[in-house]
């Protein structure tokens, strides 16, 4: 029984349904994949194979009972440290979270287990989501499944990891910048970052709650759509989640026709150089595949698009700094301040020394950046400047929108980059996330496709970046599903 | 824009932030925020006195929910995750000396 670990969604269900193989079968093989190859890789933090097995024989018991499967029935789903599933621990790879163990569901979890999925495991991640390349986990190194000396991405480099290496069908990230799709690019998966609001965040340890949004990883655009109409929707405990109404019917339909009758827009600034010689012929190959198609491109602008960056870098730390004053070494900790409370400390002693090292160096670098834009004599300079420039970025989506549906570019400056290569320098790792960060900024839906189907230990894989209207997912999914199909 | 960090800031910014640094770390960091802030500048370039700014990307939402009882998480696992419990209250440190 070779092979399953190939096979997508639809295909799954296909054999389940005709008892061809078990889910259990199909859950023991991406269990020994993780055995074979995470020990190299290491993208899991933690694997749960009996609550796994445990799931998998849910979905075998719906087959014998003659009943209709849910959508992710039987599924294996690994799961971003920073996404709470009761019962498990979530260190978001921070050691000011080590002892933690999640209280309850995310509202992501909680409509995953309502569509049947299987938890696989937990992934590794740049410490609290902050980074590009899953350096920042305080836990362990994470490896690009292409090429071993090169890091996977970040911040959701063990779950872009994970399903390239098919330790598991699909993957949960959580996108600030380009956390999912940064890593799916340089891993050769599909990552798609919803609409802002088109999924809770409920039970996502916040990092920038006006930026952060949890998204899907898969091999194929198909089981990314999936994934995601299993996980969007309402969710009381998340004011800014909304009720869209997404029909199936628009992501699968037959609407190759549909399809067609978009407009990719290519703005100007995001084919600028600097760009590497690589990415940039590998998007001009996707955007040739997609012309083949019969899809229409224009030309578009984007101005202020060169802002992004430090907009984003002040933006972003500012609302680390209050989100991560949680973290108090006391709340969410349970070992380390038993010592600290003997000695008799102050409270101010134990919140300077644990969070002092308790967190890691970027962490602590996002804190105090943030903590600076937001103090006393800074705050018009910096924040009120930055949420300014932040209206502007949104007022250039809405132009270009005006004449096209969709925006293509490049989603990263360079390749998957060697371990170590940028970790010394913060400023060079975040341009990494230049292509990436506009979207998160207008809270519009954007999705990294491989430009062609990588095969591991052959080249390093290249994605190829869309970003849809607000609540237009389908649009996305419909181009990579087509253009996968070339 | 405002002048760039220099050491004294950065001890006030840590002592807010609530983060003890070491010496070393403090003259890193330094370097790395001087940078990180001259980057910012390009922002000067942008005339944005007319700019009204964007404070959420959800100016449609509906901000207040009815003010109805309901249970959402449970209370004795989020004991659980903290240190020290005593006659079911939470105890910590000292808050003074």
């Amino acid at each position: 029984m070779d092979n399953l670990t190939n096979l997508n969604i639809s295909e799954l269900h296909e054999g389940y349904k005709q008892k061809k193989f078990s889910a259990k079968e199909v859950i023991k093989n991406y269990l020994e994949n993780i055995k074979e190859k995470d020990g190299v890789i290491s993208a899991f933090l933690g694997v749960y194979e009996d609550l796994a097995l445990k799931q998998a024989k849910e979905a075998d018991e719906l087959i014998s009972a003659g009943k209709e499967l849910k959508s992710l029935s039987g599924i294996p789903i690994a799961i971003k440290d920073n996404i709470l599933v009761e019962g498990l621990p979530a260190t978001a790879s921070s050691k000011i979270l080590k002892d933690y163990i999640s209280a309850y569901d995310a509202g992501v979890v909680t409509k995953l287990k309502e569509n049947g999925a299987v938890f696989i495991g937990r992934t590794n991640m740049d410490e609290f989501a902050m980074g590009s390349s899953t350096e920042n986990s305080a836990v362990r190194l994470t490896r690009n499944p292409h090429d071993i000396e090169r890091v996977p991405g970040g911040s959701s480099g063990g779950s872009a990891a994970s399903v390239a290496s098919n330790m598991t069908l699909g993957a949960l990230g959580s996108d600030t910048g380009g956390s999912i799709r940064q890593p799916a690019s340089f891993c050769g998966v599909v990552g798609l970052k919803p609409t802002y609001g088109a999924v809770s965040r409920s039970g996502l340890i916040a990092m920038a709650s006006s930026l952060d949004q949890i998204g899907p990883f898969a091999r194929n655009s198909e089981d990314a759509g999936e994934i995601f109409l299993a996980i969007q929707g309402k969710d009381e405990l998340d004011n800014t989640s909304s009720n869209i109404n997404y029909s199936k019917e628009d992501f699968f339909g037959n609407n190759l026709k549909s399809t067609k009758q978009l407009t990719i827009g290519l703005p100007d600034e995001y084919f600028a150089d600097g760009t590497e010689k690589e990415v940039s012929l590998g998007i001009k190959t996707a955007i040739e595949k997609l012309k083949s198609l019969g899809i229409n491109f224009k030309k578009v602008s984007l101005p202020h698009s060169k802002y992004a960056l430090s907009t984003y870098y002040i933006i972003m730390p500012a609302e680390v700094s209050s989100n991560l004053a949680r973290f108090d070494g006391i709340r969410y900790a349970t070992k380390e301040h038993e010592i600290l409370g003997k000695e008799k400390s102050s409270l101010l002693d134990v919140y300077l020394k644990e969070r002092g090292r308790g967190f890691g160096v970027e962490t602590k670098r996002r804190i105090i950046l943030g903590t600076f834009v937001l103090s006393s004599g800074y705050y018009d300079a910096y924040y009120h400047k930055a949420q300014q420039v932040k209206a502007l970025i949104s007022q250039d989506f809405n132009n270009a929108f005006k004449e096209v549906d969709v925006i293509l570019g490049p989603v990263t400056p360079t390749r998957a980059f060697k371990i170590g290569e940028k970790s010394s320098d913060p400023l060079s790792m975040y341009l990494s996330d230049i292509f990436t960060i506009p979207a998160n900024m207008a809270g519009l839906p954007a999705i990294s496709i491989p430009v062609k189907k990588y095969e591991i230990d052959g080249e390093l894989p290249i994605g190829f970046h869309l970003v849809g209207k607000k609540f237009r997912e389908a649009d996305l999914i419909n181009i990579g599903r087509y253009y996968e199909k070339i | 824009m405002a002048s760039i960090i220099n050491k004294k800031t950065l001890q006030h910014i840590s002592e807010l932030a609530r983060i003890d640094l070491q010496e070393k770390e403090m003259d890193k960091l330094l370097g790395d925020l001087q940078k990180i802030l001259d980057y910012f500048k390009e922002l000067q370039e942008l005339d944005t006195s007319k700019v009204k700014e964007e404070l959420s990307l959800r100016t449609d939402l509906k901000l207040f929910r009815n003010d109805t009882e309901r249970e959402n998480t449970n209370q004795s696992k989020g004991k659980s995750s903290f240190p020290e419990v005593e006659n079911n209250h939470l105890v910590i440190p000292p808050v003074f000396e």
